[in-house]
């Protein structure tokens, strides 16, 4: 077994640096990098048109779009706009094996057909479709129970918009449901990372801190992750 | 685009069942993508479909090459879907011959193909679900070259559909050698590479670690192979040994310890290489601590166990390695039986041979408690673990008679063996019994009291080579020093006729410890006379027929002893001096160019001329007579035999009045 070893040896004592931030550019960025990250950013999201238009204007040379994105972005409509038949039609066309290896993931994408349902008032049809279709995975995952229970008593008020489980009918519901599922392709695709590294950096930024904060240490802390303001110990 | 409806029940929906049919192939397409989004997701719609009997369609719509690629394609991959349903589901396509219709659709598709990717998908969900329909896959070399092929070069999802299916497929030496022989190892290591940051993806890796292991294991030509193998500048083992670092995820680095496990265990890596004391080894004792999931400790251990079973150095290694002994200790207590198993069997291993390891282990808390209570647990591999740590502990001197004696392991033992075990339980739970029988052993009246010797005597009955030697085995050590109540019921139970037949056993060990057992009974005098005055007959024919018979010396050795303790009896001696064979046969011994009959001849000799007993004058004179004297007198003068002299002078000075 080999070892790495450090390239300083006990006489030359290592040199301590110390990011200063009055200084200019001690550590530099490229700019590419950047525009990499921004671009992963915007391609694992699926936003193509703002990724063709940033990869003009920020001059990048490879249109590093993956191959699934037309589709991803289709889906992703498909399921926000409540289409979900359409859906689910087009990811078993592109990843066949996708939802029967993730029933959790498809129980949730007929969950939203049978909120779209309610949404639009036919509880006879939501009814039917709840103990033809969805029965099946309630039965055999008790989350998956829990969550029908919760969609089906939208029913029993007149306006589910006002009911507890209002929720489940907003938006972000969806949106929530459309991330998962495009995550699970990009990972059924084999990529690495399902989130984007922007995500990632942060994440590790936040994961940092807290464990400065465990052991009581000061250090200038970022406080605000959308404007990236730092507060100076005190 | 066709109307997308809500519903897509099987039963309510028979139109489209029969478009199927349609000589329109625009409909068969149409009908074929409703059926298989219907299927996706759903094992109800799954074993609707079958039942209705819409395979042999798909199957034959699979194949026939006259039709649109696409509708080909589609039914494949809702084939496909049907195998991801219930084991019900699979059990019936592989009936309809599914397999069959893949292995060759596989053999003339062009690879790269979406057809062939969904045929690999389909054929890997059905190989997932065990049984596999290994058989339906032919070790044809056309075949596997093609498969091995998809592996190294095809798309990502292809690689890890075959290499998963040829990994399950592989379960024996015949699948070895010709995947060996296919470049599978060439392709498992393509799998394994990483570039310089980042591990292989998951997907990727798993499958060829999976394979390798499977190719590796107990064939000692496919681990050479694998060790000389590379990919870019690295040979497997060295692809692995990156993988087993902390960094990598914990199934790969599980994976990759296997492998280094198997390719040591199969003679290609020694016991001393880097690869396996720094890691496979420390690797494992990793995965085995507390802080990792149940199911990769449970691996890591049986592992384990099987890394250091019979290398002595690892054994003594592992058990210092990362806390060891107490990450096992809390994995025995783990709720799985996979678990449980698993840490018992490494605990066997570890205490394999050496005393100390055994002592620590015996000191980790609670632990015979745990063994005790293991050899009760209703999974019959826990048992079996759990037997088998017992009876590498009871190797030990020191805690057959502390620990053991504490706990009274010996009661759930009996009770295992004789609840009608498995062949397997049963040869580790009777070599424990040889152990726990031994004279020292204060568990050994309570044994008897539960029947030991008669489940002994029915062992020594099987067909079973290994039971047969561990029963007789075990009587021979049951009867050492015993009461002479004990040595009675032993030949009572087993019987003359028994005793006989193991004598002409096949296997020369049976013979041994039969003949070990009959010395045995007949020590101290008082004991030779009472038995011998109920068996003499049978006692001296059995040993005539060892001495006559074509036996090795050893075993001539253990005879002629028996003649010697019989020689030691009161009454018995006449016994001896009555056969006159007997006597002759003594003589030839006597003058044997094998120094170990000589010795033991002797000793017959010696107990026969003792003087002081009553009518030593007279055996003297017939031992005379016979040339015993002569025998005697020519052995003294012997070079070679040099080392019996003081004995052969003490035999002689009891002939005084002949000299």
């Amino acid at each position: 077994m080999s070892f790495e070893t450090p390239t300083n040896n006990g006489n030359i004592r290592p040199e301590r640096r110390y990011y200063d931030r009055s200084k200019s550019d001690d550590l530099h960025i490229s700019r590419t990098d950047i525009n990499m990250l921004i671009m992963n950013y915007l391609v694992t999201e699926g936003f193509k048109e703002a990724a063709l238009k940033f990869q003009q204007e920020a001059g990048l040379q490879e249109p590093a779009l993956c191959s699934s994105l037309d589709e991803r972005i289709m889906i992703r409509e498909a399921v926000q706009s409540g289409r979900i038949p359409e859906a689910i039609s087009m990811v078993n066309a592109l990843h066949p094996e996708l939802l029967d290896n993730d029933r959790y993931l498809y129980f949730h994408l007929q969950q939203l057909q049978l909120l779209e349902l309610i949404r639009a008032g036919r509880a006879e049809e939501a009814l039917a479709f709840a103990s033809a279709t969805l029965a099946e995975a309630g039965a055999n995952d008790r989350n998956a129970l829990t969550e029908l229970e919760r969609s089906l008593a939208l029913l029993a008020f007149p306006d589910p918009h006002s009911s507890p489980f209002a929720d489940l009918l907003l938006p972000s519901h969806s949106q929530k449901i459309a991330s998962e599922l495009n995550a699970a392709i990009l990972k059924m695709e084999n990529q690495e990372y399902t989130n984007p590294k922007l995500c990632s950096l942060l994440r590790m930024i936040l994961w940092s801190q807290s464990e400065f904060d465990k052991h009581g240490v000061k250090y200038p802390k970022m406080t605000d992750l959308a404007n990236a303001t730092i507060e100076q110990p005190k | 685009m066709q109307q997308l409806t809500i519903f897509m029940d099987i039963e309510s929906s028979r139109s489209y069942i029969d478009e199927l049919y349609s000589p329109n192939e625009e409909k068969i397409i149409e009908a074929l993508v409703t059926l298989k989004n219907s299927v996706i997701g759903s094992n109800r719609q799954k074993s609707s479909v079958i039942e209705q009997g819409i395979v042999p369609r798909l199957l034959q719509l699979m194949t026939d090459d006259g039709l649109d690629p696409n509708i080909r394609l589609e039914a494949t991959i809702t084939i496909g879907s049907l195998a991801k349903g219930t084991p019900e589901n699979v059990a019936s396509l592989v009936d309809q011959g599914t397999t069959i219709v893949l292995v060759e659709l596989l053999k003339v598709v062009p690879t790269g193909t979406r057809l062939a990717e969904a045929c690999l998908c389909a054929l890997r969900s059905i190989f997932q679900h065990p049984p596999a329909p290994i058989s339906a896959l032919p070790a044809d070399m056309r075949l596997l070259t093609r498969l091995t092929q998809i592996a190294r070069e095809g798309s990502p999802t292809a690689r890890a559909c075959v290499v998963r299916i040829l990994s399950i497929w592989c379960s024996g030496p015949v699948e070895q050698e010709a995947l060996c022989a296919a470049g599978a190892c060439s392709a498992a290591a393509a799998l394994l590479a990483s570039n310089r940051y980042t591990a292989p993806p998951l997907a990727r890796a798993l499958p060829a670690l999976d394979l390798l292991a499977a190719m590796c294991f107990e064939n000692a030509n496919v681990s050479q192979v694998a060790l000389n193998t590379r990919y870019g500048d690295k040979t497997i083992p060295e692809l692995l040994t990156t993988l087993v670092s902390r960094d990598k995820p914990l199934p790969v680095a599980m994976g990759a310890a296997r492998c280094l496990t198997f390719i040591h265990r199969a003679g290609a890596l020694t016991a001393d290489d880097t690869r396996v004391v720094f890691g496979a080894l420390p690797c494992l004792a990793r995965l085995c601590t507390k802080d990792m999931p149940e199911d990769i400790r449970a691996t890591a251990a049986e592992t384990l166990a099987y890394l250091a079973e019979v290398d002595t150095s690892l054994q003594r290694l592992a058990a210092i390695s990362n806390h060891l002994m107490s990450s096992l200790a809390e994995i025995v207590t783990c709720p799985s039986a996979a678990a449980k198993q698993g840490a018992f069997k490494c605990f066997a291993s570890l205490g394999a041979n050496d005393e100390d390891i055994r002592k620590r282990i015996i000191e980790t808390h609670g632990l015979m408690v745990h063994v005790v209570s293991g050899m009760n647990n209703p999974e019959p591999s826990v048992r079996l673990a759990a037997v088998r740590c017992l009876h590498s502990l009871s190797r030990s001197v020191q805690q057959l008679r502390t620990t053991f004696q504490d706990h009274a392991v010996w009661r759930p033992l009996m009770q295992l063996l004789n609840d009608s075990p498995g062949t397997e339980l049963l040869t580790v739970g009777s070599s424990t019994l040889c152990n726990l029988l031994l004279e020292f052993s204060p568990a050994k009246e309570p044994m008897l009291d539960q029947g030991a010797v008669e489940m002994l005597c029915n062992l020594t009955k099987r067909p079973e080579a290994a039971l047969r030697l561990n029963g007789i085995w075990a009587l021979m050590n049951m009867a050492f020093q015993a009461e002479q109540k004990v040595k009675q019921r032993i030949l009572c139970c087993l019987g003359t006729e028994q005793m006989f037949r193991l004598l002409g056993d096949g296997d020369t060990r049976v013979i041994m410890k039969t003949l070990g057992l009959l010395r045995n009974l007949l020590s101290t005098r008082h004991h030779i006379d009472a038995i011998m005055a109920e068996y003499s007959s049978q006692v001296m024919q059995a040993v005539i027929v060892v001495l006559e018979g074509s036996y090795p010396a050893e075993v001539k050795e253990q005879a002629l002893c028996i003649l010697g303790n019989i020689g030691d009896g009161e009454k018995a001696k006449d016994l001896i001096m009555a056969n006159e064979d007997v006597l002759r046969k003594l003589v030839d011994y006597l003058a044997h160019p094998e120094g170990k009959l000589q010795e033991a001849a002797l000793f017959v000799a010696g107990n026969l001329v003792w003087r002081g007993e009553a009518g030593a004058a007279a055996r003297q004179q017939r031992l005379a007579d016979l040339g015993v004297l002569r025998a005697l007198k020519l052995l003294r003068a012997r070079h070679d035999a040099h080392h019996l002299h003081d004995r052969v002078k003490t035999a002689l000075a009891q002939f005084n009045d002949f000299t």
